[in-house]
Parts: structure tokens; sequence; C-alpha cells
């Protein structure tokens, strides 16, 4: 699965734990075999701010990186500690358009279990590892899929994300293998 | 989510087309937007989407107009209502006309997700409950009865028309010419095709069986009666019962019958209480009832109570013009059920088909055709594999001595069975040798080639 032809940008949009975008960087260089870079701090996204929501946009946030220059970097995964959005639902984890070049991971809702707990730092890790690899996956090209342990599986609260693991299914490999040549 | 959709978001917000848009795709699915109920129409007349996500307040045309439309245009397209008003009248509302369901903007992540779950098991019992409903069709349907000769253009013409009334019918028929077949056109055409067929064999079974088989029994009236069970003659409940071999049933059986049929109520073994009864009544039989009846064997109140409308359905040597019809029909069916390719009949075997007198009828035809299929090492049908036919209907000229007879039906014999003297001997009642000298006096020899 090794490319050489493909790198991929770890930027903090706003204050992120250095660990954090490390543990990220990693996981993108194990599990994809993809060269990664921390690159420097975006500010905080105060354009994206939804007043009346009190959440990013996504999207909006996704539109201006797309427009900025980010090296030699052929896609870019931005993470940030803000509760994101995009119109239609109620929060996302993450987001990323399908073949795009930006994608963008939240620690805002992964720091919390879904009965309001807090869990352990090696967890919430875990789960931004999980949906960093996911969302790298679809500007990857890859689409959602049908196996539940696998990463491409969607997951609409953090249940399903611990439940689902760090490796694609062996359908999804294939198929980024392909799209890595 | 099994299987790829064609999807249609119709919102006049872009931000929630785009939203929605970029979500489909993450599902391969095959997506399209619609910024007015208006586009939404347009671009649904060029292509039949499966699937639309429809917001309810939208400029112009709104959402309930935008499904009442579709629902009346294109029944089969399933509507998603989103709304931001989450009010309960519009939501009531659209899923009374047809939506499939609505979802409050904005909505979390795994609700969209699970509407589509849904959806996805809908699309696969709808596809089941197609696949089933042709199958059932094709079982039932009218032109399952193969034939155009004008006896079958008869019987074909008097289905639709006695299939509207509740009037008993007789089917009369040699064994194997397609009664039950005719019984269950009569029913798929009549207003009861929705109901239950029920085939009873009475000659298949003793008095006291389908005694009980019929009226039902309560538990323990007899050994082996543990539970008690209803009869089919209540289980029909407003379909259509056919009794085939109705001549084969007792005076006593015929005596009650005919009260079931006078009275529509019935009272199951061990049983006080009368339960009403609601079917159409379909008989069959190979015998001459008439006859029967003038002799006194049958009870002729009950003949004439079954007999309300008689369908006599021709034996197939009536209606040889039908042969090749019925074989490529069965070669067409055992093709596909063996999976082998014959789809051939040479010229030498059809006739051999036409002239033979069939006395199974169709059903014996049926039975050859599947047997010649299985047994066949070729994509054509030849006189080799009907070997197993006796050439007894080829006509013998009547102005023939005893020995020319003789010799051609030697022949037609040793046709019939591939030229094999073993086998021929034996259908002839020769022994071997006796055969080879007859073959030698009246020289015939196996065709080279």
């Amino acid at each position: 699965m090794t490319s050489k032809k493909k790198s991929v940008g770890v930027i903090p949009v706003g204050d992120v734990p250095e660990s954090t975008l490390q543990i990220i960087a990693d996981h993108i260089t194990g599990r994809f075999k993809l060269t990664t870079q921390i690159l420097p701090p975006l500010e905080q996204p105060e354009y994206a701010f939804d007043e009346r929501r009190l959440q990013y946009n996504a999207g909006i946030i996704i539109e201006a990186m797309e427009a900025m220059q980010f090296g030699n970097h052929d896609k870019v995964i931005g993470v940030l500690n803000n509760d994101l959005f995009i119109p239609i639902f109620t929060h996302v984890f993450g987001e990323a358009r399908q073949g795009g070049k930006c994608g963008l991971v939240s620690l805002f809702r992964l720091m919390k279990n879904s009965d309001g707990s807090t869990p352990p730092k090696s967890l919430v890790l875990e789960r931004v590892a999980k949906v960093a690899l996911h969302e790298l996956g679809h500007l990857l090209d890859l689409l959602h899929c049908e196996h539940k342990k696998c990463l491409m599986h969607f997951s609409g609260g953090v249940d399903e994300v611990d439940n689902m693991s760090l490796e694609l299914c062996e359908y999804c490999t294939i198929y980024l293998q392909d799209k890595l040549g | 989510m099994d299987g790829k959709m064609s999807v249609m978001i119709v919102d006049d917000e872009a931000i929630v087309r785009e939203s929605l848009f970029h979500w489909f795709k993450k599902y391969g699915h095959f997506v399209e937007t619609a910024a007015s109920g208006f586009e939404a129409l347009e671009k649904l007349g060029k292509y039949p989407f499966q699937l639309l996500f429809v917001d309810i307040k939208m400029p112009g045309m709104d959402g309930i107009e935008l499904l009442e439309k579709v629902k009346t245009d294109y029944p089969d397209t399933l509507v998603i209502i989103i709304t931001a008003y989450g009010s309960i009248e519009s939501s009531v509302k659209a899923m009374r006309i047809g939506a499939t369901d609505y979802l409050l903007k904005p909505f979390k992540p795994d609700q969209l997700s699970l509407v589509m779950e849904r959806i996805s098991v809908q699309k696969r019992l709808v596809s089941q409950y197609n696949y089933l409903k042709g199958h059932l069709e094709k079982i039932t349907r009218f032109d399952n009865i193969i034939g155009q000769s004008s006896e079958m253009e008869k019987v074909f013409s008097l289905i639709p028309e006695v299939a509207q009334s509740d009037a008993s019918i007789l089917l009369v028929g040699e064994t194997g010419t397609g009664k039950e077949l005719v019984a269950k056109a009569i029913h798929a055409e009549s207003r009861r095709s929705h109901l239950p067929f029920i085939a009873i064999n009475c000659g298949a079974m003793p008095e006291s069986l389908l005694e009980s088989e019929l009226f039902g029994h309560q538990k323990g009236v007899f050994t082996g009666a543990t539970r008690a069970r209803k009869g089919f003659l209540e289980v029909v409940s407003g379909g259509t019962l056919f009794l085939d071999e109705i001549g084969e049933i007792s005076p006593k059986m015929q005596i009650n019958l005919l009260r079931v049929l006078e009275e529509k109520k019935i009272t199951s073994i061990g049983s006080r209480e009368p339960v009403n009864v609601d079917f159409r009544l379909i008989s069959a039989t190979r015998r001459d009832l008439k006859k029967e009846v003038a002799e006194g064997t049958f009870r002729e109140d009950f003949f004439y109570r079954i007999n309300v409308i008689m369908i006599e359905i021709p034996p197939l040597r009536k209606r040889k013009e039908d042969i090749p019809l019925l074989v490529e029909h069965f070669l067409k069916k055992y093709c596909q059920e063996t999976t082998k390719y014959v789809d051939h009949v040479t010229r030498d075997t059809m006739e051999l088909l036409i002239h033979y007198d069939w006395p199974g009828n169709v059903r014996e035809l049926e039975n050859a055709i599947e047997r010649a299929v299985v047994l066949s090492k070729s994509r054509t049908l030849n006189v080799e594999d009907l070997s197993f036919i006796r050439p007894a209907g080829k006509p013998i000229s009547k102005t023939l001595s005893l020995r020319e007879m003789e010799k051609e039906y030697i022949q037609q014999v040793l046709e019939g069975n591939n030229w094999n003297v073993t086998q021929s001997a034996k259908i002839l009642g020769i022994n071997r040798v006796t055969l080879h000298k007859m073959m030698k006096r009246y020289r015939l020899e196996r065709p080279e080639g």
C-alpha cells in the first residue's frame, strides 16, 4: 500500500494539543502508508461560527481551506476543538467531500460518552484517529461501507465510533490500494 | 444500506441541497438536486428517480403539492419529507398522501441513516413481492394453457365468461387433459382470485379421510384426532374449491356435499355447531356421469347441482394441431429446469409425436418431453430420444394385405425403438431370432447415417 505520490498534511485549526496531531499523523502513516507532516496552525475559524446554532459550519471551513495553499500536500486534514455541523444535521464528528482535498475532524463531541460521562484520554485519541482516517478515506474517494466494523462504516454516535475498528474491511482495502496505485 | 439508489434532493436552500448531495455521494448513490418542485418534476420526467427528499416549504409549488403530483404520476417513487417547521399537521398530511417518512431539520446523522435503512428493507420487500406476484401469475395465468385448435378456442372463450358467475362448473375430460389448469384459470379470472384455490383429488383418498379433509373434525372424535382441525370447505373461505375425480365419491358423500351446496353450512365431525361457508365449486371427472345417473350409480340431484355449467376438455388426439405448440412450450420449460440446451426437433420426431395417440394426453406428452430432454445428448431431439413411445398411432392403410401389414408394423416398432432388435422383439412378443428372420424376409434394414 506504500505510495510516495500522495502526502497528507495534518493542520490544527485553532488551539489543538500537539499529541493529538501526532497521533493522527502516525495513524495515517501506519495505516494508509502515506507520508504525513504536521503543518503550522490556522486561526480559530470565527468566520464559520453560526450564532443561531452556536456551532461551526464545517462546509464553510472546508471551502476556506480548499482556497488555501498547503505546499505539495495532496490532502489536508484539519483538526479543531469546536463543535461542527452541516446544515441538515445537528452535528458531525468530521466532514470531508468525496474525492475532495480538505477534511475536518472535531474533538468536541468525541470527548464525551453517549451517557455524558468522560472517557479516558486513550479512548478519545482512538476516536480522533478513527474519524481522521475515515474522513481521509472520503478524500481518497472511499465510500461508506456496510460492514459495521469497517473504518468506512458511517457512525452517527460515539458508540458507533467505538464499535468500528481502525481497519478497513477487505473490500475497502482493495479499493484504497486501487486508488493509491 | 444495500444497493445503490437514484436520489433527488428538492429544496430551495442551496446549502441543504449541497449538504445532502455530499452525504448521499458518500454512499455511492446517484444524486441529483432540484431547487423547486417544477424543476423536480421536469427532472423526474427525464429520469425515473427512486427516492425524493422534499422540503415541505418552498416558494411556488410546496412540498405537499409536489408529493401529490409525484404520487399520481410516479407512484413507485418514494418520497421523504423534510421540514424545518415540524408542524404535526403538515407531516400527518404528507404521510396520508403517501410520503414514506419525514425528517425534522436539523436531524441527527443517524436518523437519516435509519430512514435509509428502512427504505432499503422496504425496497427489498417490494422486490420480493413483485417476484412472488409474477411467479403466482405465471402459475395461474390464463395463457398457461397451450392450444390454438378450434376445440381449445372454445374452452378459452368459455373461461372468462363462466369466471364471472358463481355457478358450479363441471369439467369433463380424460386424464391428463389439463382440467386443473382450466379450474385455476377460471379462479384467476374470477372475483375470488385473491382468495384461496384449494384442489382435492377425491379419488386419491378413502371416504372417511375425504370427509375429515372436507368438513374438519373436533379433537378426540376418532383415533389420531389429537387436535381440532378445520375442513377445506371452511379453510377455502371465499375462494374456489376444486374437487377432482368427483365421480369417485360415495353416495353418502354425495348427499353430504349436496346439503352443503344447498345450505352453505357445514358441521365438522364431532360438532353440533354449523358454520357458514362461502366458496365456488369446480368439479372434474373423466367418467360419463350422465350415463351413471341414467344407470342409477350417481345421484341425479347431486349431478345437476355440480353441473350447472359443463366444459368439455378435448383429448390431445382430437387436437393434434396443438402438439407442435405444446412440444415447443415443454421444450422451453424443461430446458430451463434442467439447464440443458435442446431447441430443435427433427421432422421425423415431430411426426412421431403427432401420430402417437397420447392416451395420457398433455400430461403424457409433457412427461415424454421431459424425459427426452434429460436423456438427449445434443441440441436436437430425435426419434431415438423418444424410443420409449410406442408408435401405435401411425396410420395403416386399409388396403394392405396381412403380410404387408405385418411388415409395416414390424418396421414401425423397429423405427420407434431405434432399430434395437431385443427391445422391438419384446414389444412384438416374439424372440430375437424370429425377428431377425422376419427382418430378413421383409428386407428390413436399419437406414445408414
